[in-house]
């Protein structure tokens, strides 16, 4: 079938033709099969010998033209040197050296020294058309040139505040390390009460957090729960559920207890999850050392109080 | 040649252009004074007169010139009651009607100037009077300067220099300020409106506005002016479809829209003169008529009646660049003296309007003050060798009133040692000094003067004539395709030349055979006009060349190298012209030298264009042709004009590369022939 009568009740696409840049990509990397070195001579043969098309041929015709008449012949060194034109050298003959032509410049001041320009008029514009679209072109270039100054003044602005964000997150994700890192070693503590209060300030927020975060699901999964219970589905109900199928199945009451103060005010958390991230982070981490001796930037525990070989509290003492 | 006499009377000839002011009583001549100055004053304008002619076809219109001084004169001697070719004469080129007695002349400027090629003194005359000076004419600046050089040396000659321009002082101190008359002319005022804003079409515009005019303003004719025939032809046939409207609709009045070009037939030229139409019926809106113009009614031609001029400001121009070698007919700006004198137009027989399609401050910003004069806009070759001729040997401080660009000099210095017109200290070669003997471009003259080296002297004769007058093609829009029906007939595969030359030999059988040559080119889309003027024309040239001494001969037509001797003999005028096209399913060829692209043009009969070709004329419009061609083989670039294809000093490039591959192949093939 050709292309011409495609089947457009058919469901099928045609693989899409691969695209050169893929092909192109493809070939810079492993090394190129001669099939491949093949496919792509040929595609650029193609590339050159493709006929340009009217526009290209214009702009050509056009680019050339003005090269042409952009060159004074009397500067150019082809054709400048007297051995190449005879016109030139017969000039020189009769005297002349550069300038106009004329029997002096003082009878002639305005004699002409260049060409007369080409300019060769594209359709049916009016007279004055161009300028009063140049000029209008001109004064929307320069309203748009004060946007983009302001915009650019924005630009650095915005670089920085970027910088200052992803500063701040990886300040923030650092500080959620450590705290992951504290709670693990305080594993026992975090047991035995169930109350936030109790979990030490420096991880309480990510306590405080997952808890929250739990109780979220909870309410969610239950809503969902009572929703299908209330609804007029048919449910599957064959009687025989004991109390482990109900609890397996989800059907018994929600028994997930929180943490009794999660509803209270934290003062203590809040002022310090007030605190600048890098504040957080060496709060944290000096309380691992005082508490565990560990040091959270060396990654491992030490002996004794003396933390001896430990470079120092921050991330560049350890760098 | 007669020397002049003591007599005032028996001086031969006193030259004279004609003063144009209609309000003027006529006169009776004054019989010449003392000095031998015949006074005389026109008596009535005639609306043609315009002291141009020749055979140089890029002129922008070339309206019918060559009549005007035939027909002033005629006029004057009339009015004299003088048989015209006595006392009264005119000389325009090729033809002479002075005679012994005359001692007044009408002529061409550029026809004076062949004259004085052998008079250096002008000595024939005691007086020139050089009107409408301020056209610029190429030869109007060059007789200038002539002038002003054999006033110097001949103090009894009067010169008197007639410009319509503003410029008069600029005139007045070039000819050592000489003292400076002014004639009031006798117009009436003419209001000027200007658009509010620039236009996005001014050819929708100039439509609207004629027809603005027809529906508001009280009676009175209107002017337009536009810039080409094609141009002219669509606002005609618009104008026309929307009156017709108008009267359907609105109860206006009748209008006429009358063409008006240079290539346009006499007859139908003629047409503008006649009497706006009637009301179509009593009492009801007065009709008017509306003449679509090029800017011949600007300054060569007056018609009466004209109270709106609509001017979209625009004109087609001959340009020339000697960096690109670019010589072509462009639509550009007027000049406000242009805008000025276009206006005057509306004034000529009670006060009127202008209406500019532009605004006042584009008027005052973009447009230049006077028209560059014509030396500034051309390829100055035929000038450069008719200066030789004149005995200029100077040609770098030769006073012009406007010197050209240093660099459009040296092209046409250059350009004429290729064509072995100059040698390379600059002087007139033989050949040369025979080529300015003819009226053309310097390649065609040379073609004609070497075409006997090839055999075929009768042919190139016959299209040097046919490449001297207007196309002879017609190609009416309503019979586009049948016109191209009858052009096939006449195609040659291998060049536009031969098919011109197919179409004449075909016109004179006619002609010959007792046809109707009217007819049968009315049948075959030809022009008789033109073809008759080229017949005309191939006579003045063939007497040139019998005065010569150069052989008019044919290669017999069975010959089979009859066409190949044509192509060839075409190489030795026009090997600057050469083309060569850009890879070998490309329609895209590359000038040589010069390296511009450029298409062929899609009304040649070429049918498979060879990988070189000759070309008449480079045509520049949004897109770059060539036009009128002819295949070439370029083993004959080498051999029939080695001096520019010398491969030495010949630029890198494709073209070099390529003639390089045929020199190898010439030298390979004689060296197999040498070796048997």
């Amino acid at each position: 079938m050709s292309d011409s009568e495609e089947d457009y009740m058919k469901m099928t696409f045609p693989p899409s033709p691969p695209s050169h840049t893929t092909k192109s990509t493809s070939t810079s990397n492993p090394p190129e099969t001669s099939l491949q070195r093949r496919a792509r001579l040929r595609r650029e043969a193609e590339a050159r010998s493709r006929p340009k098309s009217k526009s290209e041929l214009l702009a050509e015709a056009d680019r050339r033209r003005e090269a042409a008449h952009a060159t004074s012949l009397l500067n150019d060194p082809s054709t400048s040197a007297p051995s190449k034109s005879k016109g030139l050298a017969m000039m020189a003959k009769m005297g002349f050296t550069g300038g106009a032509l004329g029997a002096s410049s003082a009878t002639t001041p305005t004699a002409a020294t260049e060409p007369i320009r080409i300019d060769i008029k594209d359709g049916r514009e009016g007279i004055g058309l161009e300028s009063e679209r140049k000029r209008k072109l001109r004064e929307a270039a320069e309203v748009a040139g004060e946007q983009v100054k302001r915009a650019r003044v924005g630009e650095d602005e915005y670089r920085e505040r970027v910088r200052r964000e992803r500063e701040a997150a990886r300040w923030e994700r650092q500080v959620g390390a450590a705290q992951k890192v504290t709670e693990g070693m305080n594993e026992e503590e975090a047991k035995a009460g169930r109350t936030l209060k109790g979990v030490p300030v420096v991880y309480r927020g990510l306590v405080r957090k997952r808890v929250e975060a739990e109780r979220e699901r909870r309410m969610r999964y239950d809503l969902e729960q009572a929703l299908m219970r209330s609804s007029k589905l048919p449910g599957y109900d064959d009687g025989e559920e004991d109390e482990d199928d109900r609890r397996a199945l989800g059907k018994g009451k929600t028994t997930y207890v929180v943490a009794e103060d999660l509803d209270e005010e934290d003062e203590e958390l809040e002022a310090f999850e007030a605190l600048e991230p890098e504040e957080r982070l060496r709060r944290v981490v000096e309380y691992l050392r005082r508490e565990h001796r560990y040091c959270f930037w060396c990654k491992c525990a030490y002996p004794d109080e003396d933390m001896d070989g430990c470079p120092g509290l921050t991330e560049e003492d350890h760098d | 040649m007669r020397r002049l006499g003591s007599q005032p009377l028996d001086r031969p000839a006193s030259l004279a252009a004609v003063l144009r002011h209609p309000q003027d009583p006529p006169q009776p001549p004054c019989p010449p004074t003392a000095q031998g100055v015949p006074r005389h004053v026109s008596p009535t304008p005639d609306p043609r007169l315009r002291r141009r002619d020749g055979f140089r076809k890029d002129d922008a219109d070339p309206p019918p010139r060559r009549v005007a001084a035939m027909s002033v004169a005629q006029r004057v001697s009339q009015e004299l009651d003088v048989e015209l070719g006595q006392e009264i004469g005119y000389s325009i080129r090729f033809e002479n009607r002075t005679g012994p007695k005359t001692l007044l002349k009408y002529m061409t400027d550029g026809q004076l100037l062949r004259e004085s090629m052998h008079d250096h003194d002008m000595s024939r005359y005691s007086c020139i009077i050089l009107d409408e000076a301020h056209e610029r004419t190429l030869a109007t600046d060059i007789l200038m300067a002539l002038l002003k050089q054999i006033a110097a040396r001949r103090k009894d000659l009067k010169i008197i220099v007639m410009s319509a321009t503003l410029d008069a002082q600029k005139f007045q101190s070039y000819f050592y300020n000489a003292p400076l008359l002014a004639v009031p002319g006798r117009t009436h005022p003419v209001e000027i409106f200007y658009t509010p804003e620039a236009e996005r079409d001014y050819l929708e515009a100039s439509v609207r506005t004629v027809l603005q005019i027809h529906a508001t303003e009280p009676e009175g004719d209107i002017l337009l002016f536009l810039t080409g025939e094609e141009e002219i032809e669509d606002a005609c046939r618009r104008i026309s479809l929307e009156v017709d409207d108008m009267i359907r609709e609105s109860d206006a009045g009748p209008m006429k829209v009358y063409p008006l070009y240079g290539t346009l037939p006499p007859a139908q030229q003629q047409r503008i003169f006649d009497k706006a139409p009637d009301a179509l019926r009593k009492g009801g809106r007065p009709g008017r008529k509306c003449i679509v113009s090029t800017n011949i009614a600007e300054t060569s031609l007056t018609i009466d009646g004209i109270v709106y001029v609509v001017d979209p400001g625009f004109s087609k121009q001959k340009i020339y660049n000697p960096r690109s070698r670019v010589e072509s007919l462009l639509v550009s700006p007027i000049s406000k003296a242009s805008a000025q004198q276009r206006a005057g137009r509306a004034g000529r027989t009670r006060p009127g309007k202008c209406f500019r399609l532009y605004t006042e401050v584009a008027f005052k910003k973009e447009l230049i003050e006077q028209t560059y004069p014509e030396i500034l806009r051309s390829n100055l070759s035929n000038t450069v060798l008719e200066l030789k001729k004149l005995g200029v040997e100077d040609l770098v401080h030769f006073d012009l009133m406007d010197p050209p660009a240093p660099e459009t000099m040296m092209r046409a210095l250059e350009e004429l040692n290729y064509l072995a017109c100059l040698d390379d200290d600059g002087e007139l070669t033989r050949l040369g000094s025979m080529a300015s003997e003819f009226p053309l471009d310097p390649a065609l003259a040379v073609m004609l003067i070497s075409s006997p080296e090839f055999y075929c002297s009768n042919e190139i004769l016959s299209i040097t004539s046919l490449l001297s007058v207007p196309q002879i093609w017609v190609r009416p829009n309503s019979a586009r395709k049948r016109a191209d029906e009858m052009k096939a007939l006449f195609a040659h595969a291998d060049g536009d030349h031969l098919t011109l030359l197919n179409a004449y030999h075909a016109f004179k059988g006619v002609e010959q055979n007792g046809g109707d040559p009217k007819q049968w080119c009315h049948e075959h889309f030809l022009s008789f006009r033109h073809l008759s003027s080229a017949d005309n024309v191939r006579a003045q040239l063939k007497r040139i060349m019998e005065t010569n001494e150069i052989e008019l001969m044919s290669t017999p037509f069975q010959d089979k190298e009859y066409y190949t001797n044509i192509r060839r003999a075409l190489l030795t005028g026009f090997f600057m012209q050469v083309a060569m096209r850009e890879s070998s399913n490309s329609k895209v060829y590359k000038t040589v030298k010069d390296d511009q692209l450029v298409m062929i043009h899609p009304g040649t009969s070429v049918a498979s264009p060879y990988d070189w070709v000759v070309y008449n004329e480079f045509v520049l419009t949004t897109k770059q042709y060539v036009r009128t061609i002819t295949n070439i083989r370029p083993e004959w670039l080498l051999e029939i004009a080695p001096v520019y294809y010398d491969l030495d000093t010949f630029e890198k490039g494709e073209v070099k590369s390529a003639l390089t591959r045929v020199a190898e192949k010439i030298r390979r093939r004689q060296a197999i022939k040498g070796g048997r």
